[in-house]
Formats: structure tokens, C-alpha cells, sequence
């Protein structure tokens, strides 16, 4: 064995992966843009229409009459296509309460302990504490800061499970899912079972969304038998089992991950139940 | 009443308040028969979008002074002494002032935008909505974060009682309209403005910069209102009619659901092509 204590024996930790660009989707920056624009619009569009009646008043009641009417009807539509929708797709529901929890969580996170633990960073720099800054802006969704300093804590002290777990999540919301398979893999080796499964269990979900069912199946069995697994392992399971073939265990998988249970469930794992209930309704299909 | 008392010289501008309330009672009352009331309640400032789109730009503030009898003043005055002090310690004297100002010509400003021209308003409850916006955003910016107030009881009540009332104010004789108004103005001026939060972004820079430009906007949209049919009929009959002030009486009459010898004249032009 060597001075340093470390096992020789042992695989190397695999590089981590390089810090992201991170890009916004489209959609999401328009998402929060929104509330600003819709402003801007409620603004204008009055001062418009005066000026627009000073030329053709009836122009301006009939601009504004059939504005009116269709954003009304708009709404009422809109209502109509989300019913639709709902019983095209009967997780909604959960989807609603995923969202609403979501939702609730960007809300309920206070940036006072994130601009705490960037003052503390600014006296001592240690990977432990770009840890914990890259964790709470990851909670706040403040993406851009989170990869500077999950980046950092994984470059400074590679030996953290928790850093790269944190790292993986990251690339996986960003979209990078191969670079995160390679984080969370690192996390599993450095402590396996690290985070009660939750690594593993993100390893075979990357599997999964990459394309390597082969590997996903054999990774979330694997969670399956040493965590028990949850509804959302339970889910992918049953997708990867099912893209390689095995129909009847995957079914049983989602079986499983459909079931009732008599403890409330969280939005996430509801929303997984939700989404295995379908599959079994619609046979097995997507 | 002594505690009240021993604060008086830290809420000047309630009690301010509560003494116009009262003395402006006290003057439209003051001989007048009650028919005569509405007549010298109108004199005093009650609010109609009509008179604010003449030019009568003060109604918005002085409508928020008057009240109509003495339960009105009664019940609001209750609410100015309950909510007021605190709010008014909080955030000081001159803020609070303002508070009341922008929330009364919010709440008016709402009633501007969507009442008949010819429906008056009066009486300060706009402007105590826009006290109770303040004590919610106050309560968002004091918390751990935006919600920890929620985990209150007594906060989740008062959010309960505010939603009751609006509810309950569908089938009372009060004006959801300017209370909803008001209650968005004091809200959004507390939440932007009066109590920022420990770092004013750029993002609150941006949301103060847009509603700034929004209630200038429907101010103006207030004074002179353009797309709205009712406006433009009014404006009509006083253009085109040369009984324009007698078809507005009747017009008056009409919304107020009286019926009278020029109704006919005023359903068909309401019903005439030009404003289908």
C-alpha cells in the first residue's frame, strides 16, 4: 500500500468532466421574461389605442372589442385544449402537483444563505465550500453560478462523492448526459451507495436517456437490490427492460412502480407513479 | 386608548387621516337634507370615470376621504386605527403617506378602467387595501423567504379574511374593483419600492421601471380614456346630440336603473351600429 494510505488496487477516479457553457433553453427565458413583457404590453397598448382613437375612434372600440373577445375566448380555448389534454393524458394532474411543488421550492429558497456561503468562499477558498455554494445555487436554479463552482469543488478535491453527485445533477439539467453518467459514476465509486442509491440511480437514468438500456437495466437492478428502489427507479426499470425486450419484467417493474401506497407520496415520485400507470394503460407503449 | 394616545406623536399621518375622514363626514352631512346628499357628496369629490375623464383628476385622491354614512366611516376609520399604526411605525410617515396616496388612486384608477362612466365610488377602503398589500409585502421581505410568512397562523388568517371579503364584497354594496386596485398598488409599491429586500437586482430595477411606466400609463388612460365604447358614446352625445346634456342625464339615470322619458333614445344609440 502506499505512503498516502490510498488503495492501489482500486480503479482511478476517471477525469471529471470539463464546467459546462450553460445556456438557458429558449423557452425558459422567455418563461421569465414574461411577467415583465406582459407589463410592457398592459402598458402600451392603452397609450396605442389613444392614440390610434384620436385618428379612428371606432377603429380603436372595435380593435379593442375584439381583443377582448379573443383573448377571452382565448382563455376559454385554452381551458378547453388543457381538459383535452388531461384526458389524452391523465397525468396532469401530477404533473400539476410537480409543477405547483417546483414552483413552491424556487419561492422558498432564500438567497441569504447562498450570498453567506459566497462571503465565507471570499475569506477561505476550500472545495468543501464551493461545494456548498454550487449546491445552493443549484436549489435556486441559479445554473450559471452553480457550474462555476460545482466545477471548482470537483477540480480541487476530486476525492468528494458529494461534489460530483451535485456536478452530475448539474449536466443532467443542462443536458449533457454523458459527462453526467461520468459524474454520478464517480460518485458511486468514491462512495458507493452514495446519497442512499440516489447517485446510482441517476447513473442509470443518464444510461437510460442516452440510448445504453443494456447498461440502464443492469444499473437500476442493481439499485433495485441493494435500495429497494422507489417508484421513479421503478419507472426506469421498466423503460429500459422494455427497450431491450424483456416486456413481462418490465411490466412487473411498473406494476410495482404504479401501486398504490398508503403513505403520501412526494410530487416527484407521484408524478413517476403517474407516469407508470399510463404505460400499463396503454399497454405498454409510450 | 392610553398606548394610542402615548403614540399619537409617531403616527401623524393616520391620525391625519382619520381626522379628514371624520371632518369631511361631519361637513357633507352638515345641513343637508337627505336627498341633497348625493348632490353635495358629488361637490366633495365622489369618483365617477366619467368626472375623471373630464379633467377632474382630483377625485382620485379625494374620493378616498369621503364616506357615504356612518357605518362606511364607521368600519374604514376601524380599519385605518387598526391597520395604520403599524404600518406607519414600520415603514415612517412620509412613506406611509404615499402608501395611502399611490393605493387610493390605484384602487381608483381600477374603477376608472372598468366601471360605467356614469358609477360613482367613495370612501378610503382602495386605499386600506393597498395598507393591508403593504403589511403582505412586508410580511414576504421579513420572512427567511418569500413564503416563511405563510407558516404564521395568524398571517394565514389575515390572507383568509382578505380573500372572504373580496368574495363576500360580489354581493355587498362595496367596490371589489378599487379594493382589488388598491390592494395590487400598495402591494406592488411595498414589495418594489418601500421594503426592497437586502439586495435591490437588477431584476427589481427592471420590475420598477415597468410599473412606474404602467401606472403612469393608466393614469393617463384614466384622464383620457380612448377605446372604451361607453366613453366614446358619451362623447358622442355631447359632440354630435344638441340635447347632449339631456341624454346624459337620461344616460345617468339609465345606469343608475331609473327609468326615464329618454331611455328608448339611449338604449337605441348604446344598440346602434356604430357601436356593435
Amino acid at each position: 500500500m502506499p505512503a498516502d494510505g490510498s488503495d492501489s488496487s482500486a480503479p482511478p477516479i476517471p477525469a471529471p468532466p470539463t464546467e459546462p457553457a450553460v445556456k438557458l433553453p429558449t423557452w425558459r427565458a422567455a418563461l421569465q421574461t414574461l411577467p415583465l413583457a406582459a407589463i410592457w404590453i398592459a402598458t402600451i397598448a392603452p397609450l396605442l389605442l389613444w392614440l390610434l382613437a384620436r385618428q379612428d375612434p371606432e377603429l380603436a372600440v372595435r380593435i379593442k372589442q375584439v381583443t377582448t373577445t379573443a383573448a377571452i375566448r382565448g382563455g376559454l380555448g385554452l381551458a378547453l385544449v388543457a381538459s383535452v389534454g388531461a384526458l389524452l393524458f391523465p397525468p396532469v394532474p401530477a404533473w400539476v402537483r410537480l409543477m405547483f411543488e417546483r414552483l413552491r421550492l424556487s419561492f422558498a429558497s432564500d438567497r441569504g444563505p447562498l450570498l453567506k456561503a459566497l462571503a465565507e468562499l471570499e475569506h477561505f477558498a476550500s472545495a468543501a465550500r464551493h461545494l456548498e455554494v454550487g449546491r445552493l445555487a443549484l436549489t435556486r436554479s441559479e445554473l450559471p453560478l452553480a457550474a462555476e463552482h460545482l466545477h471548482r469543488a470537483v477540480e480541487l478535491d476530486p476525492s468528494i462523492a458529494g461534489a460530483h453527485h451535485q456536478f452530475g445533477i448539474l449536466l443532467r439539467r443542462l443536458g449533457h448526459l454523458q459527462q453526467a453518467a461520468v459524474a454520478f459514476q464517480n460518485a458511486e465509486h468514491l462512495d458507493p451507495g452514495h446519497a442512499f442509491g440516489a447517485a446510482l440511480l441517476e447513473l442509470g437514468r443518464c444510461a437510460l436517456l442516452a440510448g445504453d438500456e443494456r447498461a440502464a437495466a443492469e444499473i437500476l437492478e442493481r439499485h433495485r437490490k441493494e435500495h429497494g428502489g422507489s417508484k421513479q427507479s421503478h419507472y426506469w426499470l421498466g423503460k429500459a427492460r422494455a427497450a431491450i425486450g424483456e416486456h413481462d419484467s418490465a411490466i412487473a417493474a411498473m406494476k410495482y412502480a404504479a401501486e398504490p401506497t398508503k403513505q403520501r407520496l412526494t410530487p416527484e415520485e407521484n408524478w413517476f407513479r403517474a407516469l407508470a400507470r399510463v404505460w400499463l394503460w396503454r399497454g405498454g407503449r409510450r | 386608548m392610553n398606548d394610542f394616545l402615548r403614540q399619537a406623536d409617531r403616527i401623524p399621518v393616520t391620525l391625519v387621516v382619520a381626522i379628514a375622514y371624520v371632518t369631511l363626514f361631519v361637513l357633507a352631512n352638515l345641513s343637508v337634507a337627505p336627498e341633497q346628499l348625493p348632490a353635495r357628496l358629488d361637490e366633495f369629490g365622489v369618483l365617477t370615470p366619467l368626472n375623471v375623464a373630464e379633467g377632474d383628476a382630483w377625485r382620485l385622491i379625494a374620493a378616498a376621504f369621503l364616506h357615504a354614512n356612518m357605518l362606511h366611516i364607521g368600519l374604514n376609520t376601524w380599519a385605518l386605527l387598526a391597520l395604520g399604526p403599524g404600518i406607519e411605525t414600520e415603514l415612517g410617515s412620509l412613506r406611509f403617506a404615499l402608501l395611502y396616496l399611490v393605493s387610493a388612486i390605484g384602487g381608483h384608477i381600477a374603477v376608472c378602467l372598468v366601471y360605467a362612466p356614469y358609477q360613482g365610488v367613495l370612501g378610503g377602503s382602495g386605499a386600506l387595501f393597498g395598507i393591508l398589500g403593504a403589511v403582505f409585502a412586508l410580511n414576504m421581505r421579513h420572512g427567511r423567504h418569500l413564503f416563511a410568512f405563510l407558516q404564521d397562523e395568524g398571517n394565514r388568517r389575515m390572507i383568509w379574511f382578505t380573500v372572504a371579503y373580496l368574495i363576500a364584497g360580489i354581493w355587498l354594496p362595496v367596490s371589489n374593483t378599487g379594493h382589488i386596485g388598491g390592494l395590487l398598488a400598495g402591494f406592488a409599491l411595498t414589495f418594489c419600492w418601500l421594503a426592497p429586500g437586502r439586495e435591490p437586482t437588477r431584476n427589481v430595477r427592471r420590475y420598477r421601471i415597468a410599473l412606474t411606466a404602467l401606472f403612469c400609463s393608466l393614469c393617463f388612460v384614466s384622464l383620457s380614456p380612448a377605446a372604451r365604447w361607453d366613453q366614446l358614446w358619451n362623447r358622442s352625445i355631447a359632440d354630435e346630440s344638441p340635447y347632449g346634456k339631456a341624454r346624459r342625464r337620461a344616460a345617468t339615470m339609465h345606469y343608475r336603473g331609473i327609468p326615464s322619458a329618454d331611455e328608448q333614445d339611449v338604449r337605441e344609440f348604446a344598440t346602434s351600429e356604430v357601436f356593435r
